[in-house]
């Protein structure tokens, strides 16, 4: 008897569980989760540098799928690329706005991903120092304590940087692992002799926190910190519909605010995230809009991504292999700069980044 | 707008400093006249280009169109930075305030934590207890609400090494706890230790060491080490107590690992090999030892080497033992005869691959007892006992994806998760009687609902042989941290 009121009332609880998730299964997503491998300042869930940052703030795929119910639901990680891996291992997520090393190290690794469009191209990368330090060179900083988000793409401009500057690697530094928001409290607090950064450095700067000793910025394209938006193999093969109606919405967004008449708009949204407009302004400066946002799979952004996983696997920051070429999925962006007729609205790049004539 | 009172202003003043001078000609009027003229055109100028700009681009939120106008050059006035300046000096005002008479300080940096249950039980046997006090007599009892666990914490570093991290740290908690010797009201000393990490802890790719000095939780197996926040299931697996493994001891521990892998495409680091090794007392907590004799405690663990997205993530096999020296006395009096084994070994694995996990361990014991009616005709014998414990667990929701959890929110978000497990817990206090065992099988589920704050439903069975007794627990209760 005691063991029949035992078995009941473990049917009764294994019952409650699994009836909610049957009722879950539908022919259309409920929600489109999308992870983002950004957060903004104190923790706000804003971010900037991209077009997709601006469809967020302006709501653009919630008006998409409204008629239809669909909800969106944005996931800002503290925890950047890795984050965003972790919540696609985990089937947490169904786009993701990420960087190219986690997104290869992800692939590598057996996620199950397609590239989707590219959204920020030609990133820099700064080495800032506290703004009373001796160091002047990137040299100088040899030996010292020199923080890095590793796992992002920035830890491979910088094995590219450093490569480039006689074989140095982040072993010739007391390479520390720190997140952005980290890193710049322990600049300020001078834990740390130096500091890779994003455009974040400017504010840092413009307060005389810090000093910028290095950057990628005017140097040769192929040190660029590069951005993409993906999706879930899972989620594309179950509803292309969705991902293109996605992919028009973001791209349509890209065409937008990759007019320059828009640059100050653009700027503005982006310093929501807490990097000052100043900030963006000055890392932009010299460079249209419209290289910095093109969507395209072009020359440039495949070779790109084909050297930096070369370089990923020489620096043994990947392990596995891609097929690059298969990982794109250039279907949707096509299709959707044939309905937004914006054919030839981007420049179309070489491999060296050079617009074709 | 900041720009048209600039413009406004300028012709006032133009108009002003001219009213002050002599009686103007009318060469001079008509010159006024023109400037006036100029500035009015400017101003219906900019009035176009806005509206202009306005219809073009989508709207734009009051706040940053302001900064838009700052960003195209227009000086801040003086109102404007004495806004500033009052704000700022606002602030400095009321944190010194709230400093002075509504923040709590300590001289090293402090944490306070702490742990409760709520908990409504019902059973299916009812308890009857007699004592000799009316306050402890327990009458044909099947429910009860009860707060098991009431924890108090205190953490913090004593010294911060900003250059390695060989930090040194502390812990103190107090609390009534089932982890406590201790059934009264009190509030008992739980841990109170303190940590030095001997290896640098900057460089997540480098092996760690940690020695822990004072009252702590022993490292052994899988149940025994976990704090009270940390136990999926209600009631502790039978062992732990009826070993004596639960309780925490005081000593000197070192913990450590060894080769780690680290995976930072995932932010995932998994030692190859985890290790601990102490010597402790072995009379529990807040009490000296009882004898010469130090008890030694050990664990190694081996963890299967993989990325973070590969199959065999967190499979770990380990293996715990514990030896020491208690106190043998001639049975139902107080005369020591002197001392014996109590001996404990563990085999344990784990296999917690997200969304679900399942546990193993198989503990051993060996304790010497005394039999006899004096001192001269006692004899010492040993006891063996052990224990077999597997859970499986579920997970629905993403409390244990760490980086999922860690987002960028507004509001005070946590996601839910669902959490149903069952547990099978057999105990044999002596393996040489037969039917004595006791088996436990629970089945329960979590309820993650907000950061620090679970609730737990657990149904329990028991079959326990040696009391020839067959029943069932049926446990509701909410846990919260702070």
């Amino acid at each position: 008897m005691q063991r029949r009121h035992f078995l009941l009332s473990t049917l009764v609880l294994a019952l409650s569980l699994t009836l909610p998730a049957v009722s879950r299964a539908d022919d259309r997503p409920a929600v489109i989760r999308i992870g983002v491998a950004s957060v903004g300042t104190g923790n706000r869930p804003v971010f900037g540098g991209s077009s997709v940052a601006l469809a967020n703030v302006k709501g653009v795929l919630e008006d998409e799928f409204k008629a239809d119910g669909i909800k969106v639901e944005w996931n800002f990680f503290k925890g950047a690329g890795p984050a965003v891996n972790e919540a696609l291992a985990n089937k947490l997520i169904d786009f993701a706005w990420q960087g190219d090393l986690p997104a290869l190290i992800g692939k590598a690794g057996g996620l199950r991903t397609r590239l989707l469009i590219a959204d920020g191209t030609r990133g820099t990368a700064y080495l800032a120092v506290p703004s009373d330090s001796t160091a002047k060179t990137l040299e100088d900083l040899k030996g010292r304590k020199v923080a890095l988000f590793k796992g992002t793409n920035a830890q491979l401009v910088v094995a590219k940087v450093l490569d480039a500057r006689g074989g140095l690697s982040e072993r010739d530094f007391k390479s520390i692992n720190m997140d952005s928001a980290t890193t710049q409290a322990a600049i300020a607090t001078k834990d740390i002799d130096a500091g890779w950064f994003g455009p974040e450095v400017y504010g840092l700067v413009d307060r005389g926190i810090a000093r910028v000793v290095y950057t990628t910025k005017g140097q040769a394209p192929n040190l660029a910190r590069q951005t993409h938006f993906l999706v879930t193999e899972d989620f594309e093969k179950k509803y292309p519909q969705i991902t293109q109606r996605v992919v028009t919405a973001l791209v349509k967004q890209a065409a937008w605010a990759s007019d320059d008449k828009n640059r100050e708009q653009v700027l503005q949204q982006w310093s929501k995230s807490g990097v000052p407009y100043n900030a963006w302004k000055q890392d932009y400066d010299g460079t249209p809009l419209r290289v910095r946002l093109s969507p395209l799979f072009d020359d440039y952004f495949v070779q790109h991504y084909k050297d930096a996983l070369a370089l990923s696997k020489k620096f043994k920051l990947v392990r596995g292999d891609v097929d690059i070429d298969a990982w794109l999925e250039p279907k949707y962006q096509r299709q959707a700069l044939r309905d937004l007729k914006l054919e030839g609205y981007w420049p179309d790049n070489d491999a060296r980044g050079v617009p074709k004539k | 707008m900041q720009q048209h009172r600039y413009w406004l202003g300028a012709g006032l003043l133009a108009l002003a400093g001219a009213g002050h001078a002599a009686a103007p000609s009318n060469e001079e009027l008509q010159k006024q006249i023109v400037a006036l003229k100029k500035a009015v055109e400017a101003l219906q100028q900019q009035l176009d280009q806005n509206a202009q700009a306005s219809k073009a681009a989508p709207a734009v939120p009051a706040a940053t169109a302001v900064a838009a106008s700052d960003a195209a050059g227009t000086p801040a006035t003086r109102e404007d930075l004495q806004g500033v300046q009052a704000d700022l000096e606002n602030f400095k005002y009321q944190v010194q305030r709230d400093r002075d008479t509504a923040t709590a300080t300590s001289s090293r940096a402090l944490n306070v934590g702490g742990t409760i249950q709520a908990r409504a039980a019902y059973s299916s046997q009812a308890t009857s207890t007699s004592s000799s006090t009316p306050a402890g007599v327990v009458n044909n009892r099947n429910s009860s609400f009860d707060v098991p666990t009431a924890i108090l914490a205190f953490t913090g570093n004593l010294y911060k090494d900003y250059d390695e991290g060989r930090n040194l740290g502390y812990r103190l908690s107090a609390g009534a706890s089932q982890q406590t010797a201790s059934n009264n009201s009190f509030l008992n000393l739980l841990d109170a230790y303190l940590t030095y990490s001997v290896l640098p802890t900057i460089d997540p790719a480098t092996s760690r060491l940690d020695i822990a000095f004072g009252q702590q939780l022993l490292p052994f197996g899988l149940e025994v080490p976990a704090t009270e926040d940390l136990k999926p299931v209600i009631l502790n697996a039978q062992f732990t107590t009826r070993l004596g493994l639960a309780q925490r001891q005081i000593g000197l521990i070192a913990r450590g690992d060894f080769d780690p892998v680290v995976d930072y495409g995932y932010n995932y680091r998994a030692p190859l090999l985890t290790y601990a090794f102490g010597v402790v007392n072995g009379n529990g907590p807040n009490t000296s030892d009882n004898n010469s004799a130090k008890d030694w405690v050990g664990r190694l663990a081996f963890t299967v080497p993989s990325d973070y997205n590969s199959w065999w993530r967190q499979l770990t096999v380990g293996g715990s033992f514990y030896r020491g020296k208690a106190n043998l006395f001639v049975p139902g009096t107080g005369t020591l005869v002197g001392t014996g084994d109590r001996v404990r070994y563990g085999v344990d694995v784990t296999y917690n691959h997200e969304p679900f996990g399942v546990t193993y361990e198989y503990i051993q014991g060996r304790d010497d007892t005394a039999s006899g009616t004096t001192q001269a005709n006692t004899r010492v014998s040993s006891i063996k006992s052990d224990s077999h414990t597997a859970t499986f667990f579920y997970n629905f929701g993403e409390q244990f994806v760490k980086g999922f959890r860690a987002q960028g929110r507004y509001d005070d978000w946590w996601p839910k998760s669902y959490q149903p497990f069952f547990r099978y817990d057999r105990f044999d206090p002596n393996t040489d009687k037969p039917s004595d065992e006791s088996t436990v099988y629970t089945a329960g589920l979590n309820v993650f609902f907000a950061q620090t704050t679970k609730f737990q439903l657990n149904i329990n069975h028991t079959d326990d042989k040696a009391k020839n007794q067959s029943y069932s627990d049926f446990l509701a209760q909410f846990q919260f941290g702070f």
